[in-house]
């Protein structure tokens, strides 16, 4: 008997007079110490399977049919205190933004005083035993020192394992942890994951783990169950469906996503994106069938149940989907775009460093500068992408405002094409955007809400002397959307009017305006889904094919660097401490930071 | 801990200082830019050349400005703030006698805006949503806009004349005296064992403690209600909801000790304009205070009573400041030294 079970759950809202199931025909079961993974891309409804097991449905929201039973009993039923009741005692939850989850204004030891008293710990002292003790279960060194601390003291790793550790104080039954470590930084990811599983193993809690990173899920969950726009569209035995995915949507998640090792294949990329929930309604059908490769004409009208495919395999559908599938489509493998080692660097950066002191904190005490970069040297060839790699802090970005001139290097010298242009930003911006540009890491935040796209993409012919004319502008504009797989029509679109993956694709033409020999990519992926990531990784490619165009990619993700990019840095604190040929960096990694890194990749 | 608000404390009064200095500039210059004479003034009026120029040397007036701030600032440290030239007693002792009863009052008007306010607060975050809110709402729009002495004209108006249930003249009924020991009327009643008087005491404070307190409510509940709708969607609030906090605790424990944060740097401002406000309320409820003293000096120019109250005024608005400051930095962690 499972220790819970959703069956057939519908969720249901209201939108523009129509009726939309947020969640459709949703039956998931987690057994005792059992480990389930629900994988999907953003919006898919992982998280609202999680509110619905809280009960904490947003406004607007509610079940409309199917059952929750949880211990055998119907938690749609029960009284909302009851229900209550459970929360934090025998169903716990591990959050998302681990920094965020703690309250700032008390003290760890009394958000664990307050958590061990709602579990019905009496007495002071013993809670603050409890607590050391589940402190201590997390690996966190020095646990009374940390009791004292406030959650703005703490790391984000810290904060993530004192949160398991009073998830688990309470010895639940069930744990619901929604993407626990997205907010971490990939070593602190797998560390916390370790964690989670040695915890997980030592009790007979079943957990259920929601994320949107399948190769993670597979490696840690025994049964995993994929969402997309709302519904469960293929559960299985997590190693069999990473191998063999069945559903047509898994299998192109699985081939979107670039792996670490292996041949380096041109990504098989899914056409446009997820719908968005008012989306659902026009979708009676298969909902997937907008961007399935192996619709047939039934598919959109069809209604689509989860059918046992392979024994212990099910997959949601209704069409050529449900026989057994065929082997993914081989795509070809990539050929390495080798540079030309004779060429002179189109990009050379030479012991570049930059320290921040930044003046004093509110007391008036002087704060310690801050070494961001040090010492960093680069080339790039012409046609060549270098990818750049590094956790948070470790001053990529900084690295990217000092070729832009967004800040003045303390030392070291930035030759672009023959032409230096180390100098403060006033004295070179001529130059500078010719040569280099920059895409943006968050494409929202970069463009101007209040202008129209065509306008936007163009931006840099403004500076002109004299300026350009608008038909010019036009004329540009509308090759750039080509040239960036855009259609015509989002010319006088504002950003808000188009997709995420979309809006990046504006936020990259922007860049190309100027026909820059060197392009600074800073972390241009990381905010998007993985089908959407292939498209634009594909048009990167696509682009230095066609075009020999340079690029310094940023990223904190080793895989999608591995695929883009021939040559690697690594970098540290500042410093880079190691680079070469991607291939030869990811096979035999000299610096112990980089093995760390390579280890961590799920 | 301690040791460290101790220390911001310090910094705190050393910053207070040169303010204070610049105050006492500012209030020395301005009142040598006044077109009236000190001198002449506390001369009678068949006096002499002779008597007036010994007197201009006596008070120091023939020497450079320079030199006259450094004796004037050197007699206000040794508490001399000279003699009244209405009452010929020292402003010291003057300003002393009156001052109680203002601080008496400013502090009883803060707590009742500290009191209506929170509550109210909450109450207005409480509403969201509902068709009730849209009222309140309009309601505390329209009394952030009354002054503080329109409300003591008001109050007088409503409590005082049409239904006569509070007095609105003075500290206590003409015929009823109690001993000065501190200066502090509820503390000297509650000292000699007066209950009586006591509560007649309390009655007369009520309404221009509301008065000045009415000003401030809206103030703080408005901006307490939207930190509390800011705080709400944060994730700890969801948080302490999933570990099973009962919702009344959520609010109370985890949603309002974040929103207070900005409401009490709010109160610290407000309650220095209070602080302020009281000059006039005491003036329309004839409350003898600090006010009611500086009022009566800029009616007869006396220079001198002017000056110490403007002084005090200032000081006092500064302490305000800080003791916010501090329990600012008692409530937010974050502003605390990192261990
Ligand atoms: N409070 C809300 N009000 C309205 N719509 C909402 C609300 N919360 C979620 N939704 C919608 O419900 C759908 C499912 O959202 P959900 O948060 O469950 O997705 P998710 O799979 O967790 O995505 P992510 O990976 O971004 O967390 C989305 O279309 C989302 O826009
Ligand atoms: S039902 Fe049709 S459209 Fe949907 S996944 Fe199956 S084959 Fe594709
Ligand atoms: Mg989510």
């Amino acid at each position: 008997m499972s220790l819970l079970a959703l069956n057939d759950v519908n969720v249901t809202t209201e939108a523009g007079g129509r009726r939309i199931d947020v969640l459709r025909d949703v039956s998931l079961a987690v057994g005792r110490g059992e480990l389930v993974g629900v994988v999907g891309e953003s919006g898919a409804g992982k998280s609202m399977v999680g509110r619905l097991i809280a009960g904490m449905l947003p406004k607007g929201f509610a079940t409309s049919r199917g059952s929750v039973t949880f211990l055998d009993r119907d938690l749609l039923a029960m009284a909302p205190r009851e229900r209550t009741g459970l929360l934090g005692d025998a169903i716990a939850f591990v959050p998302q933004h681990p920094m965020t989850s703690l309250n700032p204004v008390l003290s760890l030891g009394a958000q664990f005083d307050e958590h061990l008293r709602r579990l019905g710990q009496d007495g002071k002292a013993a809670r603050r035993e409890r607590a050391l003790a589940a402190l201590d279960s997390v690996h966190l060194p020095r646990p009374a020192d940390l009791l004292g601390r406030f959650p703005h003291q703490l790391s984000g790793g810290q904060c993530q394992r004192a949160l398991i550790a009073m998830a688990f104080a309470g010895k639940p039954d069930l744990i619901v942890a929604d993407e626990p470590t997205t907010a971490l930084d990939v070593i602190t990811q797998a560390r916390v994951m370790e964690l989670i599983d040695e915890l997980q193993r030592d009790s007979e809690t079943g957990l259920l783990f929601i994320t949107h990173d399948l190769r993670l899920a597979a490696q840690h969950c025994q049964r995993l169950a994929v969402m997309y726009a709302g519904e469960i569209v293929e559960t299985g035995p997590a190693a069999a469906l990473l191998s063999d995915p069945l559903h047509p949507y898994t299998r192109s998640l699985v081939a979107a996503n670039p792996g670490i090792a292996g041949p380096v294949r041109r990504l098989a990329a899914l056409p446009d994106h997820m719908p968005g929930l008012s989306g659902f309604a026009d979708l009676p059908g298969c909902r997937f069938a907008p961007r399935c490769p192996v619709r047939d004409a039934a598919c959109a009208a069809a209604r689509t149940a989860l059918t046992e495919v392979v024994p212990g395999r099910f997959v949601r559908g209704a069409g050529a989907c449900r026989k057994q599938a065929s082997a993914l489509a081989g795509q070809d493998e990539l050929p390495r775009a080798a540079a030309d080692a004779a060429a002179p660097p189109i990009l050379s950066v030479d012991g570049l460093g930059k320290t921040f002191r930044s003046g004093r904190d509110w007391l008036g005490r002087r704060r310690a500068p801050v070494v961001a970069v040090d010492g960093v040297s680069l080339d790039i060839a012409p046609g060549e992408f270098v990818g750049l790699v590094g956790e948070s802090g470790s001053g990529k970005s900084t690295v990217a405002r000092l070729l832009l001139g967004l800040e003045t290097p303390d030392g070291g010298r930035i030759v672009v094409d023959g032409q230096d242009i180390t100098g403060p930003f006033q004295r070179t911006a001529k130059q500078r955007i010719a040569l280099i540009q920059m895409i943006f890491q968050d494409p929202q935040s970069a463009l101007n809400p209040r202008q129209r796209i065509g306008r936007l993409v163009t931006q840099s012919m403004e500076v002109r002397r004299p300026p350009a004319r608008w038909p010019e502008r036009l004329e540009r504009a509308r090759d750039l959307l080509g040239q960036t797989g855009l259609p015509q029509d989002t010319i006088g679109r504002y950003p808000v009017q188009v997709s995420g993956g979309q809006r990046q694709r504006v936020n990259i033409a922007r860049a190309l305006c100027t026909a820059p020999k060197v392009l600074v990519a800073d972390e241009i992926v990381s905010g998007l889904d993985v089908s959407v990531q292939a498209q634009i990784l594909n048009l990167l490619l696509d682009m230095r094919a066609q075009r020999q165009i340079s690029m310094l990619f940023i990223s904190h993700d080793l895989s999608v660097v591995r695929y883009l990019c021939s040559r690697v840095a690594i970098m540290n604190r500042g410093q880079i401490v190691e680079q070469g040929p991607t291939e030869q960096v990811f096979r035999a990694p000299q610096h112990d930071y980089t093995k760390a890194l390579l280890a961590a990749v799920p | 801990m301690s040791g460290e608000i101790l220390g911001i404390v310090l910094r705190r009064i050393a910053v207070a200082i040169p303010l204070m200095l610049l105050v006492s500039i500012l209030v020395f210059i301005v009142l040598r830019l006044i077109p009236a004479d000190p001198v002449a003034m506390s001369m009678p009026p068949n006096a002499t050349n002779e008597d007036i120029e010994a007197l201009r040397r006596e008070m120091g007036l023939h020497l450079p400005v320079m030199h006259q701030y450094a004796i004037w600032l050197g007699h206000i440290l040794e508490g001399d703030l000279g003699r009244s030239i209405a009452f010929g007693q020292p402003v010291f002792k003057l300003i002393g006698q009156s001052l109680p009863a203002t601080i008496e009052l400013a502090v009883l008007g803060a707590l009742f805006a500290t009191a209506i306010g929170l509550p109210g607060g909450i109450l207005l975050f409480r509403l969201r949503g509902r068709p009730s809110e849209q009222a309140v709402d309009v309601g505390s729009t329209l009394m952030m806009s009354i002054p503080e002495f329109l409300w003591a004209l008001f109050l007088i108006l409503v409590f005082g004349v049409a239904f006569n249930l509070l007095p609105f003249a003075g500290r206590l009924p003409p015929d009823m005296t109690i001993p000065r020991v501190t200066g502090f009327l509820l503390l000297d009643c509650l000292l000699t064992g007066d209950l009586t008087a006591f509560l007649e005491a309390i009655r007369h404070m009520l309404l221009p403690a509301l008065a000045l307190a009415l000003g401030t409510v809206p103030l703080i509940m408005r901006l307490l209600r939207s930190s509390l709708l800011d705080v709400i969607g944060e994730d700890y609030v969801t948080m302490a909801r999933l570990r099973g906090v009962p919702e009344r605790r959520v609010i109370n424990r985890h949603a309002l000790r974040n929103a207070l944060l900005p409401t009490l740097s709010l109160m610290g401002v407000q309650f220095g304009f209070l602080f302020g406000g009281t000059l006039l309320v005491e003036v329309i409820y004839s409350y003898p205070g600090l006010g009611n003293l500086m009022v009566e000096a800029v009616r007869n120019t006396d220079l001198p009573i002017i000056q110490g109250a403007a002084l005090v005024f200032a000081l006092a608005v500064l302490t305000i400041n800080l003791a916010v400051d501090v329990v600012y930095i008692v409530v937010n962690p974050k502003l605390r030294r990192a261990r």
